[in-house]
């Protein structure tokens, strides 16, 4: 059961990848709001506005992430139709930054 | 970012977060109302802020759920290409629809999620198996086994009729990007009903879907400027504490009363909704 054993693998790392940097990107985005009330002196809200974007972008970047990790996956295990579907969401997912942008 | 408009968004979203994780539910489906509704903030911008909680919620639960076993990831990544293109599809509509179109839209959501918690989730069985070989999901090998460990042994499942399931996910997926929730509520259903997954299955599959259909409207609303970070900043990270805090309550507490507490406060912000899409404010000039 090469399959079973590869597909318990990879439900134990993207588990791991998604709990660690949502817990990341959450610390980033609370640096960016404690950061102002605890130095209010500094014009710092330029900086911690950027930092919790950053924070938010991260948060935004997980699933993605999640979906390129099943991409090398199914390329690895030879798995031609399910690469191409994880191929396919990540095109669409392109496309909406893509027309985001677009119509910004 | 004022200090004082920061921390009550945090309270806010804390509070809609536990609320929803202690239903079993995204936080989304009360931050919403609660930021529309009392924070007069405008649903656009509401929206877009709570998809990155959805997101942040959704990532954040997904280990146990995989560590369990009960999450089928081929049925998840080929119903995702229905739920990111709805999703899709949802930002684009996103600008052109009225105010009072989404508020109707989220009333109706929130009166099928009560109606929901109403009728329990039955296991659909009985049929006798009839497999045609070439359809969808022997093609694809989307059948599969989970280990149930009150039988002690693992159980296999068959996969059913995908091309609805992708018509339904489709339109999850563009609720989803419209109105800013997980619309679990709305992906569950359709894994029972049309592709006939045992129920925990599907909801391990669908929260494991939630974070990809969300970050698809997601990327949109952040590449088109959508997402205010003082808004979505506190109200993700609050969503996220939110989370853990109605998963200790979900533990600690159940019942039939609870239930219908439940479907009271639902109905109850669906009729709040409803007024406001008619441009009637009860409660909104509290705050």
């Amino acid at each position: 059961m090469n399959t079973g054993l590869a597909r318990s693998q990879l439900d134990r790392l993207l588990g791991k990848v998604l709990h660690r940097g949502t817990r990341l990107g959450s610390s980033i985005i609370a640096l960016g709001l404690v950061l102002p009330m605890t130095w209010p002196g500094i014009s710092s809200t330029m900086i911690c506005t950027r930092i919790v974007t950053a924070g938010i972008a991260l948060l935004i970047a997980l699933p993605i992430l999640r979906v390129i990790l099943m991409l090398i996956v199914f390329v690895r295990e030879r798995e031609l139709r399910f690469s191409v579907i994880a191929l396919l969401v990540l095109a669409i997912i392109l496309a909406g930054s893509v027309l985001g942008i677009a119509s910004a | 970012m004022h200090v004082g408009s920061v921390v009550w968004l945090l309270l806010v979203s804390i509070g809609a977060s536990a609320l929803g994780g202690a239903l079993g539910m995204a936080s989304g489906i009360f931050l919403v109302p609660l930021l529309t509704l009392f924070g007069r903030v405008d649903i656009h911008a509401a929206v877009a802020a709570s998809i990155v909680s959805v997101i942040a919620c959704s990532c954040g639960s997904a280990a146990p759920f995989l560590r369990s076993g009960l999450t089928n990831i081929r049925v998840a990544i080929v119903l995702e290409v229905a739920t990111t293109l709805g999703a899709l599809t949802g930002v684009l509509l996103a600008g052109t629809l009225s105010t009072q179109f989404l508020f109707g839209l989220f009333a109706a959501v929130l009166l099928v999620s009560a109606s929901q918690m109403m009728t329990r989730r039955r296991e659909i069985s009985g049929e006798p198996d009839v497999f045609n070989p070439r359809d969808w999901a022997t093609v694809l090998r989307l059948h599969s086994s989970y280990p149930d460990h009150a039988l002690g042994r693992d159980v296999f499942y068959h996969v059913r009729r995908v091309p609805l399931g992708l018509a339904l996910m489709y339109g999850a997926g563009l609720i989803s990007a419209l109105l800013g929730i997980g619309s679990g509520v709305l992906k569950i259903p359709a894994m029972d009903t049309a592709l006939h997954l045992p129920i925990k299955v599907s909801t391990a599959t669908s929260n494991f879907m939630i974070g990809v259909t969300a970050a698809a409207s997601g990327v949109a609303y952040f590449a088109r400027g959508d997402i205010d970070p003082a808004i979505a900043g506190p109200v993700a990270l609050g969503s996220v504490v939110g989370a853990l805090l109605g998963a200790r309550f979900l533990m600690a507490m159940s019942g039939e009363k609870l239930r219908l507490f439940f479907v009271v406060v639902l109905v109850a912000v669906a009729v709040q909704m409803l007024l406001s899409a008619l441009g009637i404010h009860l409660l909104g000039h509290l705050a």
